[in-house]
């Protein structure tokens, strides 16, 4: 019966494959379609052509930061279908209760396990990390000025490092004989991920993604370290640490998370994977005992959040000001929380951890950290929220987002506030409350900015613009969506469902079928978003102007417009074409507003 | 890591790798790809040796272990172009500001501080089994001998005279500097040398392995990561070293000199706290009581 399963992820895999093989051969001459600001054809200072290689092997050679920046945003929304796809075979089983043995579509619960497994992994490290890498590194030279990241070929280093990574993570889906996949949840916690007892974990599945998660987690290492390099030191003379833009601070500081809990994960990792095939006793009871991963997973864990949102919350912080027609509110109190949230991050991994039986003691005062964490995040929130005020608003596409960002944060981090609280987690803990609470904030919050930033840009990376009733479908499929499938969540776990099952009792049905229809609004809204980028990153109205949202009147302009606008120029003087526009409430015909 | 160069710059415009191959762009190299081809190579090498080690047979033993010693090669070859292009050539050309100093500068700093988190997981191992109710172990081998100690006094050692080495090429004594250097080396070589030999009086006289209760975990793994980080240290300094005696580096042209001795320093900084921890801590209140 798994066969099933596995067939229908096999075909769907294929059908991407395909779909990416068709647009690449559609974009068969890849020179004149490259974006506007990736160098090549617009040269400048005379460099026609002469900067890199043309074709494919452009891509494969690159040091540029640009690039490489569209390299990470399309592995990342590779990753995203991929995570997506799984996620979407698990609700379709949980359409139904299916109470016995051999589910009702996916055959078996090791299937089901399986696919929650890769789903998490793929979703927080091969999208998560990857597409904040992608903004960062598009945008962060440009803002800052820079004449590239500090370590150009360090940086294509760690881009090249992820590939291998994600085959290993999914290796256990290859038709390999013997090898399945990991069904350890994406905490790994011991014993079960070091393969002992009954079960099946001790098999070599779990190792290859071990192993492929650890390379992921050098490639983001060595990322941050770049950043970090490029941010002390490669700022031009009028950028000051007074007025760095917000989003590289966010950058910065996440940088700093990532240097400490990613290399913790990776000795963590080779750890694991040493008592897994060397016999040692690292998280072997009566050595450093099964605790001892979680100890060390969550102090890496927790600060892996924050790495995740902090970028999209200097992404939102950046945009969102943009189309409420005045500055960011209370600026220097979005940095100075940004500063305090990466601080605290890292005291307050144990609220993962009430329920095990740790000291009461340091479950109190891990409780106090914990609500002391979202007093910044509130904030944050209060000066978005002023922001807007009386304010002009626009509501272009990366406004919506950003609003959606704002609204589904707010229950994302008020739900979090009751987890911290510990007989609230005693009760909650483990249940589908807790996969509601992280969902509403890493789908609600992080994947809304990253669409904030994806349709803002969208004009300075290809000099074209998106479909405008496109986006704005893709943007209400996305709201309602979320907030159906991960409010039914919260429900869920009030009523007691526990998460990670692939059958549950009839009553919770209702709430589970509403799960799934948001989940399908979801999927569709996906597919509407890869067909708009595709089709107008190819085809799309060209932009008509150096400052296609309109940001001068209010003079709200930044500096990788001003990039742009400069970019432009040059290209226009060199023949280039231009055409209607139909903007996004920008200046040529202002919409819906 | 390492360092990085000084970029070219032709009329304000940014030229990164005008050196690398493929050669006449500016912005392309192949150094990245294949020195990340290398490295996943290794991954997938270990992957496949697990795929037919043990009672696994998946596939041979042999796939696993040819794919690591190629990927191996394939990640040197990347290292090397790509450190040489980016470092090595046309060294004299090279523009010498402060800038690119600070930026090799915050560039190790922030690896430094990375891998205080590496070491830290096997510490804290460390600190659970010593505060657990497994400990005592009851079965250490003799950790306070008189090798530990002469070890630790040779690290030291080489930590002075890289420091003298550094000084004397800020003030421009090339000869002080390529001997001081070399003596550095030798020490740290030394150092590599004991250890391997520890290992071997552990393993083959005191039966003491990997897998020898909990404080085997310890001791190999924190003594393992340690001895890794001096072996890439002392290739580190035999690079500086071996660009040394082609003449390259001066008083105000040194920078690599600076990283690679922050590195050194760092590590031997890590030992004296290993030192401290691991074998003096397990040795107190852990032999046989
Ligand atoms: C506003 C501050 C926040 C507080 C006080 C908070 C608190 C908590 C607590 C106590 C738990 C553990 C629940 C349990 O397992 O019983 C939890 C789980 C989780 N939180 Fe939050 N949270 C906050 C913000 C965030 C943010 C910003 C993110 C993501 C970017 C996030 C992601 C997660 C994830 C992924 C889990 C589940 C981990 C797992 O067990 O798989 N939280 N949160
Ligand atoms: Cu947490």
């Amino acid at each position: 019966m798994q066969v099933t399963g596995q067939l229908l992820l096999t075909v769907l895999m294929g059908a991407l494959l395909l779909g990416v093989a068709v647009f690449l051969a559609r974009v068969e001459d890849w020179r004149s379609y490259t974006p506007l600001g990736a160098g090549g054809t617009a040269g400048e200072s005379g460099y026609v052509s002469q900067e890199k290689p043309s074709g494919i092997i452009r891509w494969f050679t690159t040091v540029d930061h640009k690039d490489i920046g569209l390299l990470y945003g399309t592995y990342a929304l590779i990753a995203f279908v991929v995570g997506g796809t799984m996620v979407m075979l698990m609700r379709a089983e949980l359409w139904t209760p299916s109470n016995d043995a051999s589910l009702d579509l996916l055959g078996s619960a090791t299937f089901y396990n399986s696919l929650l497994t890769s789903h998490g992994i793929t979703m927080l490290f091969l999208f998560g990390t990857p597409i904040i890498a992608a903004f960062a590194n598009y945008l962060v030279p440009l803002i800052i000025d820079a004449d590239d990241m500090a370590f150009p070929r360090i940086n294509a280093i760690a881009f090249w490092l992820l590939p291998p990574g994600a085959l290993l993570i999914w290796a256990g889906f290859f038709p390999l004989p013997d090898v399945i996949p990991a069904q350890t949840a994406w905490t790994m916690y011991t014993p079960l991920s070091a393969g002992v007892g009954a079960g099946n974990q001790s098999n070599v599945g779990v190792d290859l993604m071990l192993l492929g998660l650890h390379l992921t987690g050098v490639s983001a290492t060595m990322g941050a370290i770049n950043f970090i390099a490029t941010i002390f030191t490669e700022r031009s003379e009028d950028v000051t640490w007074a007025n760095l833009d917000i989003f590289s601070w966010t950058i910065l500081t996440q940088s700093g998370l990532i240097l400490f809990a990613f290399p913790l994960l990776g000795s963590a990792l080779v750890m694991l994977l040493l008592d897994r095939n060397l016999g040692t006793t690292f998280f072997v009871v009566g050595g450093g005992d099964p605790i001892l991963w979680q100890h060390l997973f969550w102090f890496f864990g927790h600060p892996e959040v924050y790495i995740l949102v902090l970028p999209p919350m200097g992404i939102v912080s950046y945009v969102l000001p943009r189309f409420a027609g005045r500055k960011l509110f209370g600026f220097k109190f979005v940095v100075y929380s940004t500063l305090a949230i990466g601080v605290l991050s890292f005291g307050v991994w144990a609220h993962h951890m009430f329920s095990t039986g740790i000291d009461p003691r340091l479950r109190a005062s891990f409780m106090a950290v914990s609500l002391a964490i979202a007093i910044p995040s509130a904030v944050k929130t209060f000066n978005w929220i002023t922001t807007m005020w009386n304010g002009k608003l626009r509501l272009t596409t990366p406004m919506l987002y950003c609003i959606g960002f704002v609204s589904n944060f707010i229950i994302g981090g008020v739900t979090g506030v009751f987890l911290a609280s510990v007989p609230v987690d005693l009760v909650l803990h483990d249940t589908y409350y807790v996969v509601g609470h992280f969902h509403y904030i890493v789908m609600g919050a992080i994947t809304f900015a990253g669409m904030a930033g994806i349709y803002y840009w969208f004009p300075l990376v290809t000099g074209r613009w998106y479909q405008r009733r496109l986006a704005k479908a893709h943007f209400w499929l996305w709201m309602v969506g979320t907030n159906l499938t991960f409010f039914a969540m919260v429900l869920l776990g009030y009523g007691g469902m526990p998460r990670r099952y692939a059958t549950y009792l009839p009553e919770f049905a209702t709430l589970h079928r509403i799960a799934t229809v948001g989940a399908a609004l979801l999927f569709v809204g996906g597919l509407i978003f890869v067909y708009n980028i595709a089709t107008s990153w190819v085809e799309g109205t060209r932009v008509s102007s150096g400052d296609p949202w309109n940001l001068a009147e209010k003079n709200l302009n930044t500096a990788e417009w001003a990039w742009f606008e400069q970019r432009r120029e040059t290209a226009l003087a060199d023949g280039g074409e231009e055409g209607d526009a139909v903007t996004d409430g920008g200046k040529v015909d202002a919409d819906d507003e | 890591m390492a360092t990085e160069t000084e970029d070219a710059h032709d009329e304000g415009h940014h030229l990164p790798a005008v050196e690398d191959w493929p050669r006449g762009f500016g912005e392309a190299s192949w150094w990245p790809f294949v020195t990340a081809a290398g490295a996943g190579g290794i991954y997938v090498g270990v992957a496949l040796f697990l795929m037919g080690f043990g009672d696994t047979n998946i596939v041979p033993v042999v796939y696993g272990q040819a794919t690591l010693v190629g990927a191996v090669g394939l990640f040197l070859v990347g290292l090397y172009g790509w450190l040489y292009h980016a470092f090595v050539s046309h060294f004299w050309q090279r523009g010498t500001d402060e800038h690119s100093a600070s930026k090799l500068q915050w560039g190790m700093i922030a690896f430094l501080g990375s891998e205080v988190a590496t070491f830290s997981g096997g510490f804290v191992y460390f600190f659970f089994i010593r505060s657990g109710p497994s400990w005592p172990p009851g079965e250490l081998p003799p950790l306070l001998g008189s090798l530990v100690l002469i070890n630790t006094a040779i690290l030291i050692a080489s930590s002075v005279t890289l420091h003298l080495a550094h000084g004397a090429i800020r003030k421009n004594n090339r000869g002080r500097f390529i001997g001081l250097l070399g003596l550095t080396l030798l020490l740290g070589i030394v150092f590599i040398g004991g250890q391997v030999y520890e290992y071997y009086e552990f393993i083959a006289h005191e039966g003491f392995t990997l897998t020898t209760g909990i404080i085997g975990s310890a001791f190999y793994g924190l003594t393992g990561l340690h001895g890794l980080h001096v072996t890439m240290g002392a290739v580190l300094l035999g690079i500086v070293f071996v660009r040394s005696l082609l003449g390259q580096y001066s008083a105000d042209r040194h920078v690599s000199v600076t990283t690679a001795s922050m590195y050194w320093h760092f590590v031997d900084a890590v030992w004296i706290l290993l030192v401290v921890v691991l074998y003096v801590g397990a040795e107190i209140g852990g032999g046989a009581v």
